[in-house]
């Protein structure tokens, strides 16, 4: 057993793209034989139910549980005080930057912060009373003045936490000489107010968690829907207070997380917890969906003023950008706002630059890490302005790209240079760019405008100016933004890494288990590949195992399109070196040089003659004693990157209705390594479709008093299959070498670049009905756009 | 009533849905809970022949009802056509709104077994996935249609 | 997600469905459910008393039946957007029938129970509005004949008695050289309506247009006729300035809601681009051509 912290190999394998017909968990997934935390069920389980705040900001003045007495079915209830004096830690907030902390409760003390905020928990004895129970728990509240947009958390006359002395959750400035004054003079000069609305991540499957605590080992077996099983041991043990040692959490299936069951503490399985220890149930706790819009972590909602100037050779030469973003009650961390900048900074050469990004807090639920995670605002931010300004010099958007790069002699902007080229030879763009001029020449000429305009937007991805690239992360940093970033760099760099531990049994069996969490990115697939190739074992023969902590003692989690490179790696890693150590062993043990040897198809066989089998595993393992041997892996990477892409976007507006639809989509992306290239393939079909609902469709909208209009399935529209448009798609690059498997991350580059591309195009086609119109929030629903056309501002909520 | 050509029988309170008399009484845990509205469809299952959201339908509704769940489709061991075909096509990822959206395609293909592409994205616009993007759901559906053409005109030589 | 407490009837004959409801101040009909029981799930509604009529026999047709045609109550979305003769013959009630929801829901939801439910944003309510149907409600000692314009009452509201049943629809047949249309603006294509438009126009000599009717929907409590602009087309060879007028004539006392999807500005301007489009398209099914 050996173990590595730090690896840096260069990739000497030959490039192998494999595919298979069907993923190895696709049999159980297709015949209902999933198993989601929904689908278990204990004997005698609870049922938990939250009580929650209909107002978005109030004191709390009584809780009254009086009513629920009188039921049979009624188990137990716990309020904020219950909390307060078992002594339970405030919710987890991981530091990742320097931000202030919210110390919130998990059910709520004393004061309400949002509505839909956890005031009181019960349990019941069964299902159907569960709904009738929680209505008979009685609240006052004292309504206190609601904080329901940036503009009111700036003004501070409402503080959400009375110890800050603002509402300013975080700040971030970068500059780089004085971009003031070279923005005065410049030939062009534009300006715009871009943003993305709060949006959910919305998941197909709500939160779930089953909590059965053990009596006599004093341990808590714990079911939830969580990308990170070691996250939520880590939040239950100091949250609870108890040593993670105690907690034994587990996940198998999970319908989609996509961030918002990823870093954030929720309290349900904190409270589940305590109700399993107080009353020896198993405990079970599933969200509504309702419950998901008004608790679950939402994400976006940044706003950027932009202003981006031009010499007369259309070089940026420099940057002026004002950010904010709304946390809510605040969110697991900052960094959503630090990724932002970070992708706003990183693919091209900007001089001179003042940033500045302040992050607010309002009395709505709290933010998360949802699909790209600060990304895709960064990469619109500057994808969009940077369209507007190739408009106003009348270049072609690619080109005016091209010639803006950073770098331009490095190997990383070659990439990008050639992901635009790419996308101009075989991504049919001129062909696009035709259709799109005859479609435009019919503009007044069809009665009433009823014609179709068409609109073509482009979006570049430097995925190197990911979160590790110094380029990017350093852009303009102050000395003390360098101290805390320096401090910081450990916990990022751990994202950079993942468990794996490989094991091989007498029947040449191979087990590996993950630090990963697979919920349909194919991981169990994946892996298997990957370990089949290094160990030359049939798929068949090789499980993988994740989602226990038991079985599993270290692990980071599947997030930030992070489990292909680093948890990818990690099982490369631990099968190299468990296929090293065998034939270290064999060599002992048969007197041969290990040279001369080698592993394959489940035994040790000639280097130069595999076919000549000299020792099965079996035989191996009796030798030594022993049944199985494994080595594990804790691989982490000097420098993560995330894939590279360029898309585009082709639309169709109905100017009179403002309803668009996308006639095109086509991806260039480089992500480094294929391991399976249908299932990159499925990421990005579902990432863009992503941004095209956040595009198009999708807002969080809330009322003056902090209500949540939008709270179901039928208010808040995600894509339907009617909606999503096909996604071709094109694949460049090399194997990465940052990467022990040559892998680039990328289930949310889809995501990332495709807000840009999306409202990059339906800006195009506004521009040739009324050029000014524009509309850089999204979503672009049919009544903003109708506003821009008409020069109004939108009046919907 | 008759539940994947089995007799199945309960006593519930009229206000239990039928996904949760599938799930919670029955143990066919299959069929999924994805939102409160019946607008995501992943509760869907064919009852007499259509394809219906089981969170908008009374377990009490469904007595005398002859139904088919995901857990009807596979003959043992062996995958039913519209499975293999969202199998081989990569129709999933997740697998959360999987069973509803095979139980709405096999409606759909029952009901019309040459769709085009427009028929297909009508036909499964009550699913709602968020991670394919639906691109390879349409693919699987067309394959499946394909498949079960060439099988008619093979029985028909 | 799970609703409130209920009794559950499954009544054999119309007559027992309207006595239970008669003895039941607080039972209501559950015909196919998809409007009903989404109410009960969130909560928002909590009849004590359900009584199921869905599986009455004889109340799910479509048949010619002399100067109309009759449909069943328990008729389904699925089945009047198939009817090769409502296709034909009333088009509005076919468009607005296959706008409804998703396929799931349509299987399941009947027109009875959408009419009854009377949500404002509803497709059907403005098809029959605009085709000047006639309703017809059973009660345990009589049956009346109610027409559209009286039918729809308030937001979710009709002029069916606690004590009636809703049996059949009546759709009297158009004249000949009649067309129609239903258009529907929403943000998903199965969401409901923002802003909707159902028209019937039907042409006399040469090009005359005999009679337009205009209904639209989700702009109010119930669906409304654009009369000012009906009048001020009918008798008129119609041509793009008369539609145009037309149309802002017909957000003549209008007063759209505000909300998420649109501001009121935003709805009225939406009314009179469908109501442009719906005269149209059904003047083009007319036969009108270069329109």
């Amino acid at each position: 057993m050996s173990v590595v912290v730090e690896q840096e190999v260069s990739v000497a394998q030959e490039e192998k793209v494999s595919e298979l017909k069907g993923r190895l968990e696709d049999p159980r997934l297709l015949t209902g034989k999933g198993r989601y935390v929904d689908d278990l069920k204990m004997e005698d389980q609870a049922y938990m139910g939250i009580v929650r705040s209909p107002f978005a900001h109030a004191r709390i003045k009584r809780i009254d549980l009086s009513k629920l007495q009188s039921s049979p079915d009624f188990i137990a209830a716990l309020t904020g005080e219950d909390l307060l004096r078992e002594g339970v830690a405030t919710v987890t907030e991981l530091p990742m930057l320097a931000h202030k902390f919210a110390n919130r409760h998990q059910l709520a003390v004393s004061k309400v912060r949002f509505a839909g905020e956890p005031v009181a928990a019960i349990l019941v004895r069964r299902k159907n009373s569960l709904e009738d129970l929680v209505e008979q728990v009685e609240v006052d509240y004292e309504t206190l003045p609601v904080v329901t947009s940036i503009e009111e958390s700036k003004k501070g006359g409402t503080l959400i936490y009375e110890d800050w002395n603002d509402n300013i959750f975080y700040t971030l400035s970068r500059k780089r000489g004085d971009a003031e004054s070279a923005i005065a003079p410049a030939p062009h000069v534009i300006r715009a107010r871009e943003g993305i609305r709060r949006q959910e991540a919305a998941p197909m499957e709500p939160r779930s968690v089953l909590v059965t605590y053990k009596r006599e080992e004093g341990l808590y077996e714990v079911y939830a829907t969580v990308q990170s099983v070691h996250f939520l041991r880590q939040y239950l043990s100091s949250e609870l207070k108890i040593p993670e040692a105690k907690f034994h959490v587990k996940v198998m299936d999970m319908g989609g997380g996509f961030g918002s069951k990823g870093g954030n503490s929720y309290p349900e399985p904190v409270l589940a917890c305590l109700f399993s220890k107080r009353t020896g149930l198993p405990v079970k706790w599933t969200a509504t969906r309702t419950e998901e819009f008004l608790e679950a972590a939402a994400g976006r909602d940044e706003y950027c003023d932009i202003t981006l100037a031009c010499d007369k050779n259309g070089m940026i030469v420099a940057l002026k950008a004002r950010i904010e973003c709304d946390v809510g009650v605040s969110g697991t961390s900052a960094f959503m706002a630090f990724a932002t900048v970070g992708f706003m900074l990183g693919t091209y050469e900007i001089p001179k630059l003042d940033l500045k990004a302040q992050c607010y807090v309002t009395n709505k639920m709290t933010v998360g890490p949802i699909r790209g995670a600060g990304r895709p605002e960064g990469v619109y931010f500057i994808e969009r302005a940077m369209d507007i300004m190739a408009k106003k010099i009348g270049l072609d958007p690619i080109e005016f790209r091209r010639r803006n790069i950073a770098d331009p002699q490095s190997p990383e902007s070659e990439g990008y240079r050639d992901l635009l080229d790419t996308l101009v030879k075989s991504g049919h763009y001129e062909e696009i760019q035709r259709w799109r001029d005859d479609l435009s020449s019919d503009i007044g000429k069809e009665k009433d405008g009823r014609a179709l305009v068409a609109g073509v937007g482009i979006s570049l991805l430097g995925g190197d100016a990911g979160i590790f690239s110094i380029r990017s992360m350093l852009a303009g940093m102050s000395l003390r933004g360098l101290v805390g970033f320096i401090r910081m760099l450990p916990r990022f760099r751990s994202f950079g890494g993942e468990y794996g531990r490989v094991t091989m049994n007498k029947s040449g069996e191979v087990y590996v288990y993950t630090g990963s969490s697979p919920h349909g990115q194919g991981h169990e697939t994946a892996f298997a590949q990957l370990a089949s190739e290094e160990l030359g074992v049939p798929i068949d023969k090789v499980k993988v195992v994740w989602g226990d902590t038991e079985q599993i003692p270290h692990g980071v989690g599947t997030f930030g399109s992070r489990s292909g490179a680093a948890g990818g790696s990690s099982v490369v890693d631990a099968s190299r070196r468990l296929k090293s150590d065998l034939i270290k062993k064999a060599s002992k043990i048969l007197g041969r040089d290990r040279g001369s040897l080698d592993f394959r198809n489940g035994g040790i066989v000639e280097a130069k003659h595999p076919e000549n089998v000299l020792v099965e595993i079996g035989d191996i393992l009796d030798r030594l004693g022993t049944t199985e041997i494994s080595a594990i892996s804790i691989y982490s990477q000097r420098s993560p990157r995330d894939a590279s892409a360029a898309h585009l976007c082709a639309v169709t507006l109905d100017p009179e209705l403002g309803t668009i639809k996308i006639v095109k989509y086509v991806v260039v992306e480089d992500c480094g390594r294929i391991i399976n290239k249908t299932i990159v393939d499925g990421q990005l079909h579902g990432g863009v479709v992503h941004a095209v609902g956040g595009s198009l469709f999708e807002k969080l909208a809330y009322d003056d008093q902090g209500n949540l209009l939008t709270a179901t399935m039928m208010d808040y529209n995600i894509p339907t299959a009617q909606d999503s448009p096909d996604v071709e798609i094109l694949h460049r690059g090399t194997p990465f070498a940052g990467a022990l498997n040559g892998v680039k991350g990328m289930g949310e580059t889809g995501t990332m670049a495709g807000y840009a591309a999306v409202m990059n195009a339906i800006n195009d086609a506004l521009s040739q009905i009324q050029p000014g119109a524009q509309v850089n929030v999204a979503p672009a629903t049919p009544d903003s756009i109708f506003a821009a056309l008409a020069n109004h501002t939108s009046q919907s909520t | 009533m008759r539940i994947n050509h089995k007799e199945y029988s309960g006593e519930v309170e009229p206000r239990t849905l039928l996904v949760y008399f599938l799930r919670d009484e029955l143990n066919l845990t299959g069929t999924h809970v994805g939102c409160d509205t019946g607008h995501c469809g992943a509760c869907t299952v064919v009852l007499d022949g259509k394809a219906v959201k089981s969170c908008m339908v009374l377990a009490v509704q469904a007595s005398g009802a002859e139904i088919l769940t995901v857990e009807g489709l596979a003959d043992d061991d062996r995958l039913h056509p519209i499975q293999e075909a969202f199998r081989e096509n990569h129709g999933l990822q997740c697998g959360f709104c999987t069973p509803g959206l095979l139980m709405s395609s096999l409606a759909l293909l029952r009901e019309n077994p040459h769709p085009t592409e427009a028929d297909i994205r009508r036909g499964i616009e009550g699913n709602l996935c968020r991670c394919t993007g639906y691109v390879n759901v349409v693919k699987s559906i067309r394959a499946a249609a394909e498949a079960a053409a060439k099988r008619r005109m093979e029985v028909e030589r | 997600m799970i609703p409130k407490k209920f009794d559950y009837y499954a009544p054999s004959s119309l007559n027992e469905a309207i006595q239970l409801l008669t003895e039941n101040e607080e039972a209501k009909v559950l015909a196919g459910g998809q409007s009903l029981l989404g109410l009960m799930k969130l909560r928002l509604a909590a009849p004590t008393a359900l009584v199921d009529i869905s599986k009455l026999p004889g109340l799910s047709y479509v048949r010619e039946d002399g100067d109309h045609l009759a449909i069943g109550a328990l008729t389904t979305h699925d089945t009047i957007e198939h009817s090769p003769a409502i296709k034909e013959k009333f088009t509005v009630l076919n468009e607005a029938a296959s706008k409804i929801g998703d396929q799931q829901t349509r299987n399941l939801g009947t027109i009875g129970g959408s009419v009854c439910h009377a949500d404002p944003a509803a497709d059907l309510p403005t098809a029959l509005r605009v085709l000047e149907a006639e309703f017809v409600m059973k009660a345990k000692k009589n049956e009346r004949v109610m027409p559209a314009s009286d039918f729809f009452v308030d937001f979710f509201t009709t002029a069916v008695g606690h004590d009636e049943v809703l049996t059949e629809i009546r759709l009297p047949y158009l004249p000949p050289k009649s067309a129609s249309a239903y258009l529907k603006h929403s943000l998903r294509e199965h969401d409901f309506a923002i802003v909707a438009a159902g028209t019937v126009t039907t042409l006399g000599d040469g090009d005359v247009c005999r009679e337009v009717r205009i209904g639209l929907g989700a702009i109010g409590p119930t669906p409304l006729r654009a009369t000012t602009a009906e009048q001020y087309l009918k008798g008129k060879v119609l041509d793009d300035a008369k539609i145009a007028d037309a149309a802002v004539k017909a957000v003549e006392g209008v007063s759209p809601p505000s909300d998420v999807h649109g501001s009121k500005q935003y709805r009225l301007e939406m009314i009179k681009v469908l109501t442009k489009r719906s005269l149209r398209l059904a003047l083009s099914r007319a036969g009108i051509s270069g329109i």
